[in-house]
């Protein structure tokens, strides 16, 4: 199959010609939605509201060559990636493709199934929901990663099926002489009941250019719960467009933790749409950049029945002249009562040149509903800092002490001891190198 | 030990003194409360002493053990043995009292000269402190003043006087917010740790502190000034009187107070 040169309009077009055979029906559908989409949407640009405060043109002036051609080099030392809870329920992706033998599968107990999409073309579930429930509007990013994914994380539980391990979907990108683009795609499909944790790691393994396009579909369905955290470590370089959504029925939980480390351009859109009464869910996020990065994060909490009850904390922690955006959309539609909604997206500017923009969107159609909402761009408090220094601490460590305190929040929740440990680490890392304050030129 | 010098004092950039000439002698052992009326300085004095970046000292001088302390940093007088007891202690969520008191033990310790303590050493010695101004080890593992009563943010104060074992210690109104059972554990914390090498100063609205902890020195600030200095006995005196009697002292040379 050929692969297009640039992310552009007229290379849409060029994309259209393009349709290689599919080795299942299933992926051959999917691919036609996939390019329908893309020709008729066009790339995305400052002029239309959602996307007034992002730049792509860094992302539609890179030349992007197919992955064969981008002078990839190998993965290598990945073990240390691994998360010791998932020794036996582990996928591995390189680029987008589904590696076996780093995978390992099969610690997960009765009624879980997990494996690469592509080898489960035929399994009733796939057919029914695969692609079926990305719901992205003129979405390039998300028709882009129709039209190219082949192998993908597939999560499958069965009723009253509890996973016994977090399951860990590690997606690599490997240094490059050329600039490639990855789709990712996940589906997970929680039956009545069951209960499963999902790591999705996204590691840039050296400081190269490349695009990925995380798309994932997850089905909730009754009283199943959903503990998902993604974390996004990609190269300093590079470009992330992820799609993740979720759909929650009737008395179920989804719990969402997405922390931005790395990147050139981020740009996260995650949804959760309610299905049926009586649902519990969460999508916090915590955004730590520096130097030009970009983060931007436009979400969805669609309540569409009564009793709903949802939680979004977004933290950012902005030093340099990097730049976060934030569109919090919270929908609750005319017969939807009985909604108590929680939504906070609080910055912490470490430099003066850092920018943030910050949108909390509610659009409320029902009348007896709770929804708080606030939003506050603010610097480490002085008497906070004096405080600290006081009790023998310098400046710096004031400063690093309570930036830390500012992002742990946020991770408080993720039950992984592991992967607790590690976004600690992450954030005492992104502190210790930015209790200073810098001035960029 | 602690020596103030004609000390003029102005919140940074606004112009506006604050401290019009603070002259004040501690000697080491001693006790000196700090009393006065509702804006005269006395919060000020004690958190210009502990270097808050807030204030800009305009004129005279501070000396600590004899050395001017102006140009050092906060955590450098931390270092050097000044400790302030803040009138509202800080909210700190996400870190531990035992790593706050750990971090500031160890980074104190270091400047001094004296041993560090591996976290094993440091939890016997802290529980030990502990009971000095009964609180339950619970409180340990909490944020630093996250969701504390008034009461306890107060408490825990001298709990981390307690643990640094400062020479020079400003107690701003720690007083306030405590009901009398609260009062009198923290003031026979204070009596316990109080001893020959050090000194304690009060800042104190009232005089029922003084009931339990006894001064060798009470001042009286009004206007940005200390205008009169007396024994245990003046606190008694201005208890019954109030400040009005002392205010004229406090406009001489015609100055505003």
């Amino acid at each position: 199959m050929a692969h297009p040169a640039r992310i552009e309009p007229s290379i849409m077009h060029e994309l259209a010609s393009q349709v290689s055979d599919s080795r299942s029906n299933l992926w051959s559908e999917i691919r036609k939605n996939g390019l329908s989409v893309l020709n008729s949407s066009s790339f995305p640009t400052k002029k239309i509201e959602e996307w007034r405060f992002i730049n792509l043109k860094p992302v539609s002036r890179s030349e992007f060559v197919p992955i064969e051609d981008a002078g990839t080099l190998p993965a290598i030392d990945i073990e240390k990636y691994f998360l010791p809870e998932s020794d036996r329920s582990r996928l591995v992706f390189i680029n987008g493709s589904y590696h076996e033998k780093y995978s390992s599968i099969g610690g997960l107990g009765k009624g879980v199934t997990v494996g690469n999409l592509a080898d489960y073309a035929d399994d009733q579930h796939v057919k029914e929901y695969l692609n079926k429930l990305v719901n992205y509007e003129n979405d390039v990013f998300s028709a882009y990663n129709s039209y190219m994914f082949e192998d993908g994380a597939f999560i499958h539980l069965a009723k009253e099926a509890k996973a016994e391990a977090p399951i860990q979907i590690l997606n690599l990108y490997t240094d490059s002489s050329k600039a490639f683009i990855a789709n990712p795609r996940i589906l997970v499909v929680a039956e009545e009941d069951s209960d499963v944790t999902i790591i999705e790691d996204h590691i840039g393994l050296g400081d190269n250019r490349y695009m990925t396009i995380p798309v994932s579909e997850v089905k909730v369905k009754q009283r199943a719960h959903i503990h998902h955290v993604r974390i996004q470590r990609d190269s300093i370089d590079a470009f992330h467009f992820s799609r993740p959504i979720a759909y929650v029925e009737k008395n179920s939980e989804y719990h969402s933790y997405t922390i931005t480390l790395g990147g050139k351009i981020t740009r996260n859109e995650p949804r959760v749409i309610q299905e049926a009464e009586e649902v519990d869910f969460t999508l916090d996020g915590l955004v730590l950049i520096d130097g030009d990065q970009v983060a931007d994060t436009h979400s969805v909490m669609d309540h569409r029945f009564s009793f709903a009850e949802s939680h979004q904390l977004h933290k950012v922690v902005v030093n340099g002249n990097a730049h976060s955006i934030f569109n919090g959309k919270i929908f609750v539609r005319r017969d939807a009562q009985k909604i108590d909604s929680f939504q906070e997206n609080r910055n912490l500017l470490l430099s003066r040149d850092g920018l943030v923009n910050t949108k909390p969107q509610l659009e409320i159609f029902a009348d007896d509903v709770l929804c708080s909402h606030g939003a506050t761009i603010g610097q480490l408090d002085p008497e906070e800092v004096f405080y600290l220094q006081s009790r023998g601490m310098t400046e710096e460590k004031a400063k690093e002490v309570l930036t830390y305190a500012f992002a742990l929040e946020t991770i408080e929740n993720v039950k992984v001891e592991s992967v607790h440990k590690l976004l600690i680490q992450e954030v005492y890392r992104y502190t210790k190198a930015n209790s200073k304050p810098k001035v960029m030129a | 030990m602690l020596e103030l010098k004609d000390l003029h004092a102005e919140v940074e950039g606004e112009g506006i003194e604050i401290l019009k000439g603070v002259n004040l002698t501690v000697t080491k052992g001693e006790i000196h409360a700090i009393m006065g009326p509702n804006g005269s300085g006395k919060s000020t004095l004690a958190k210009v002493v502990a270097g808050h970046p807030e204030y800009e000292v305009t004129k005279g001088d501070i000396l600590f053990n004899g050395e001017s302390i102006l140009e050092l940093d906060p955590d450098e007088r931390a270092h050097a043995g000044v400790f302030l007891a803040f009138q509202y202690p800080v909210e700190v969520p996400g870190v531990t009292n035992s790593t706050l008191l750990r971090e500031s033990y160890n980074t104190i310790a270091a400047s001094r000269g004296r041993e560090e303590m591996d976290p094993l050493e440091f939890d016997d010695y802290i529980r030990e402190k502990l009971e000095l101004v009964e609180m339950n080890p619970d409180f340990l593992g909490r944020s630093v003043n996250a969701g504390f009563s008034g009461g306890e943010k107060k408490r825990n104060e001298i709990f981390q006087m307690a643990v640094l074992q400062p020479t020079l210690s400003l107690l701003d109104e720690t007083d306030s917010g405590l009901d009398i059972d609260a009062l009198k554990i923290v003031s026979e914390g204070i009596n316990k740790l109080h001893g020959e090498d050090d000194a304690v100063v009060l800042i104190t609205h009232y005089q029922r502190l003084l009931n339990y902890i006894i001064p060798d020195k009470v001042h009286v600030m009004i206007g940005g000034r200390i205008v009169k200095t007396g024994g245990k006995e003046l606190a008694f005196e201005l208890e019954e009187r109030g400040y009005d009697w002392l205010e004229s002292l406090a406009t001489v040379n015609g100055e505003a107070k």
